[in-house]
Order: C-alpha cells, then sequence, then structure tokens
C-alpha cells in the first residue's frame, strides 16, 4: 500500500516485552542446565551434549532479542526509564544466559565418575540457583504491570521485595559454593584433572547466580533512577 | 466543474489519510472495532463539516486575501488555482509518505494567490491580511503544545487520582466506554476543522452575492462532509488498520486523554475560526501522554518529519499557487 501519509510512527519501538522474553529464556536455560547435570550423574552422556545443544540455541536466540534492542532502542525514542540504565540491565540478564551456556559446554569436557554425596552438594547449589532464577523470573512478571501503572510505587515496591529475595538466595549460593570448594580441595583420593574441572563447574556456576543478583539489582536501579 | 472535483478529491483524501490517523489510537486501544469506527468516523466527519465547519471555511476563504476588493474572475481563478496546487502537493506528499497538513497546504496555496496578485498589481501587498496569517502560523506552533499540555494534565490526574484508588483494571473498564465518546469527539472535531481545507475555496466560487459580498452555502459544507466520510469508508480504513495495528500500547485511558485533549484543541480552533492540523495536534497530546508516564516509547524523530514537511509545504504550495494562478490570468 502505497497512498497513504500517517503519524503513527509517533509510537515508538517499545523494548520492555523483548526484554521479559529474553529474561524468560534465560530463566529456561538455567532450567535446562539443572536437567543436563540430572543427565550427569545418569552417565547419560549423549543426553548430556543434546542438552547443551539446547542450551545453545536458547542462548541464540536470546542473543538476537538482545541484539533486537540494541538496534531499536534509540536516542529518539522517549521511554518511561533511562535508555541506558535499560541497556545495562539487559546486558547483566544477557550474563544469566551466557554463563549457562558455558557451564554447559563445561560438562562435555571430560566424564567424571562422581561420588553420591559430592554429587548431592552439586544438587543443592543447582536448585538454589533454581529457586534464585524463578524468583528472578516473578520480579519479571511484574514488567506488564508496572508498564499498566505507569509504574506505580506499590507496583515498584513489590518489585524490590522480589530484588532483596534473589539477593538473599544468591547469598546462600555463595555459602553453597564455599562449602563444594572445600570438599573438592579436600578431596585427596580424586583424580586432579576431575577437582579441576569440578571446581571451574562451581565458579561458573556461581557466575549464573551473580548475574542473577546483579541483573535484578540493575532492574531496581532502573527502576528508581527514573 | 472542475473546482468541485479537485474539492471532492482534496475532501476525499482528508477523510482517507487525516480522518484515518485520528481515529487510529481509537482502533490501537481496541475501543472499538474497525467497522464501528468507519461508522462513527464518517457520520461525525459528516456532522462537523456541516454544522460546525463555517468558520474555518470563512477565515480561509476571505480571512487571507481581501477577495471583495478583486475583480470576481480573478477570484475565481485564484481559488481555483489554490485548490489544484494544495490537491496536487497532498498527492504527492501521500505518495512520499510525508506527514504535511492538509491545512498548511490549503493556507499555503491560498496565501500563493494572493501574493500571485499582488505581483500583477491587482491588489497592495499591505491588503493582504497578514495580521490573520500571522495568527494562523502562530497556531499551528500553539495547537500542539496545547495538545500536549491538556494531554499531559488529564493522564496526570488519570494516574494520581483514578489509578491510585480504584485500581488500573476497573479504571480501564470505565475508560473503554469514554474513549467511544472521545472517537466521536475526535471525528467532528477533525470534521469542523479540515473541511475548509478543500472545500473553503469552493466559497467564493458559489457564494458570491449580486451586491458583490461573499457568503458561505451550507451546501459546500455538506458537500466537503461527503467527501470525507467517502474517503474514510473507501481507504481510510486500509489506513486505521495499518497505523492501528501498529498502536499496541495504548490502553483506554492513555487513547482517551490523547483523543480527549486532541478534539478539545481542535474544536477551540474551529471556535475561532483558525486553521490548524488535527493530526499535528494529535502527536502533541500523544507526546505529552508520554510526558505523563503513560507510553513505554514515544518516537520523537517524528516532531523532526513533521518540522521538517512544515517548511516544505508553505513554500511549495505558494510557488505552485503562484504559478498555476499566473497562467489562468494570462491565458484565460
Amino acid at each position: 500500500m502505497r497512498f497513504f501519509r500517517s503519524v503513527g510512527e509517533i509510537f515508538g519501538y517499545s523494548p520492555f516485552k523483548p526484554l521479559v522474553e529474553h529474561a524468560i529464556l534465560c530463566g529456561r536455560a538455567v532450567g535446562l542446565l539443572q536437567k543436563q547435570f540430572e543427565a550427569y550423574k545418569r552417565s547419560d552422556f549423549p543426553a548430556v551434549e543434546k542438552l547443551r545443544d539446547e542450551i545453545d540455541e536458547l542462548e541464540s536466540e536470546a542473543d538476537k532479542i538482545k541484539g533486537e534492542i540494541r538496534t531499536k532502542v534509540s536516542r529518539s525514542l522517549m521511554l518511561p526509564v533511562d535508555r541506558h540504565d535499560l541497556l545495562e540491565f539487559l546486558k547483566v540478564q544477557d550474563e544469566i544466559i551466557n554463563n549457562c551456556e558455558h557451564v554447559g559446554h563445561m560438562l562435555t569436557f571430560r566424564k567424571v565418575k562422581i561420588k553420591e554425596s559430592l554429587f548431592a552438594e552439586f544438587e543443592v547449589l543447582l536448585s538454589k540457583i533454581m529457586e534464585c532464577a524463578n524468583e528472578y523470573e516473578g520480579m519479571i512478571a511484574h514488567v506488564q504491570k508496572l508498564i499498566e501503572t505507569s509504574f506505580d510505587k506499590r507496583e515498584v515496591e513489590k518489585v524490590i521485595e522480589h530484588v532483596e529475595e534473589v539477593e538473599r538466595l544468591e547469598h546462600v549460593c555463595d555459602m553453597i559454593q564455599i562449602g563444594l570448594h572445600t570438599t573438592l580441595f579436600n578431596s585427596e583420593d580424586l583424580h586432579p584433572l576431575d577437582v579441576h574441572i569440578m571446581e571451574a563447574w562451581v565458579v561458573h556456576l556461581g557466575y549464573i547466580a551473580n548475574a542473577i543478583a546483579r541483573a535484578a539489582d540493575r532492574f531496581r536501579l532502573m527502576l528508581q533512577s527514573r | 466543474m472542475l473546482a468541485i472535483v479537485v474539492s471532492f478529491y482534496v475532501a476525499w483524501n482528508i477523510g482517507a489519510n487525516d480522518a484515518a490517523n485520528s481515529m487510529a489510537t481509537s482502533y490501537g486501544s481496541r475501543a472499538l472495532t474497525l467497522k464501528q469506527i468507519i461508522f462513527v468516523c464518517a457520520i461525525l466527519e459528516f456532522l462537523g463539516a456541516s454544522i460546525y465547519g463555517k468558520n474555518v471555511v470563512k477565515t480561509i476563504a476571505k480571512g487571507i486575501v481581501p477577495i471583495e476588493t478583486l475583480d470576481p474572475h480573478f477570484v475565481v481563478y485564484g481559488m481555483i488555482a489554490a485548490l489544484l496546487s494544495a490537491g496536487l502537493w497532498i498527492t504527492i506528499a501521500t505518495y512520499l509518505h510525508l506527514p504535511i497538513s492538509t491545512t498548511h497546504s490549503i493556507v499555503g496555496a491560498v496565501l500563493g494567490f494572493g501574493v500571485a496578485a499582488v505581483s500583477q498589481k491587482h491588489l497592495e501587498l499591505s491588503m493582504i491580511n497578514w495580521a490573520e496569517v500571522s495568527r494562523i502560523a502562530l497556531s499551528w506552533l500553539v495547537s500542539p503544545i496545547a495538545g500536549a499540555t491538556l494531554a499531559f494534565t488529564i493522564f496526570y490526574a488519570i494516574r494520581f487520582l483514578l489509578f491510585q484508588r480504584f485500581g488500573v483494571e476497573s479504571v480501564e473498564r470505565v475508560f473503554r466506554y469514554l474513549q467511544v465518546f472521545t472517537a466521536c469527539y475526535v471525528a467532528f472535531a477533525h470534521g469542523s476543522n479540515d473541511v475548509a481545507n478543500a472545500v473553503a475555496p469552493l466559497a467564493p466560487i458559489f457564494g458570491r452575492t449580486l451586491e458583490g459580498y461573499y457568503e458561505i452555502p451550507r451546501e459546500i459544507l455538506i458537500f466537503g462532509g461527503i467527501g470525507i466520510a467517502a474517503g474514510v469508508a473507501t481507504w481510510g480504513y486500509r489506513v486505521i488498520k495499518m497505523v492501528g495495528e501498529n498502536i499496541t500500547q495504548l490502553t483506554f485511558s492513555r487513547g482517551f486523554s490523547a483523543e480527549f485533549a486532541t478534539a478539545t484543541t481542535v474544536l477551540s480552533a474551529s471556535t475561532l475560526g483558525l486553521p490548524i492540523s488535527t493530526t499535528h495536534t494529535l502527536v502533541g497530546s500523544v507526546i505529552g501522554v508520554g510526558l505523563a508516564g503513560g507510553l513505554t516509547s514515544v518516537n520523537i524523530k517524528v516532531v523532526q518529519k513533521i518540522i521538517f514537511s512544515w517548511i516544505l509545504t508553505l513554500p511549495i504550495t505558494m510557488l505552485l499557487s503562484i504559478g498555476v494562478y499566473t497562467v489562468m490570468v494570462v491565458f484565460l
């Protein structure tokens, strides 16, 4: 259709729905990672590799969304939040899924026969990270309501409660990590390479929890500096 | 005859584009279905044009160029030249997707006719009503700002008086019905102001009394109203659909705020006989809602585009009109 004049462009590109989609992909990646560890425990290595590929796919999907937001949120848009805050938040949120991808790959580097008791500690860590991610998704679920109410104070307060819970859970993850490190570095019976790879897992799982907490913090900052 | 055809075409174009743009917000928030919008819009544009269009027609027809002091033949040539020029420019701009205003086009074209008459020594330069011209130009600046201010105030009030007290959902439910009212209000206001862009030049052609005065025959208003309604019904629905489908961030309360502000500004201008651009006022109102925290994204670049087409429209329509008028005077 060629023959028209319009001022409809005044309604610009809104990045909020894609931001929520991106966050949901991050949550799904954490879920897949948990499954990947379960497969590892069963020594079902084909499944481990399959899950790695699935996480990779989610990551590249998230990258596309990130790219779209970054190119379309131009300076000529008047947004209810600071553009810089928004892009910074997106960058940190993207680190969640990036770190999931890293761990997903690390699980395929070496086949380790892990003791039941040691693996249990990993499972605790993973379920805490999952909890953290769920809490984060709970926070993100408020975006729609925030927009509808034009960022009503009460809505913002609800978001902040979620952020505080995410931070608390991240701290719990830290504690579990410290325990795992201690266990790993005192396992004289383990092959040093096994210790090395598992230590890398622990560190990078920590990065995931860390990224979730920092993204939540960025989100809070974005709302509060309006 | 030529004048009637061109006038109808301009009216049709106004209905197809400007009326449709004004209604797209109602479709965007889904306050009404497309069919309902077309129906309501065609009827209220017609009513606005035929009942309340007279003041602005008067301004464009005889407020700018003192047609009563001119030879009636030249007046007819001038008005035909103005219509042709405005019609041509509107067509080109529509094809190029430029967000120009039909109001600016016709005012520029009529002013061009006046300047041409001056250059041919039929008028003195000082006889052109410059006070009126500057009043109109000022209104073009003021109207988007008025729309923005009004829309800002309305949405701010909704946000802090209604949302906080009654909750978003229940407030939006009420505004769904109120937005049906503002949709009608916008259509009426738009008809009352923009019909002049198409039919004002017909007034001096058909409204000359035996004593040499010019009146505004009601028939031309009705004629313009029909033209606009036809534009809405035959082409406007596509524009409404296309524009409205990209408006996803409007809720009923936000649509109401933008529409109420636009319609009030435009209707006030009609009362004052000021020809203003409805779409530019709407852009101002949308920005107002955005500033009040009502929208997730407002593209300010459109303002640049509008200013650009402003600067383009006046000289182009003036020059076209000067050219066409001179040709007519020399050859007819």
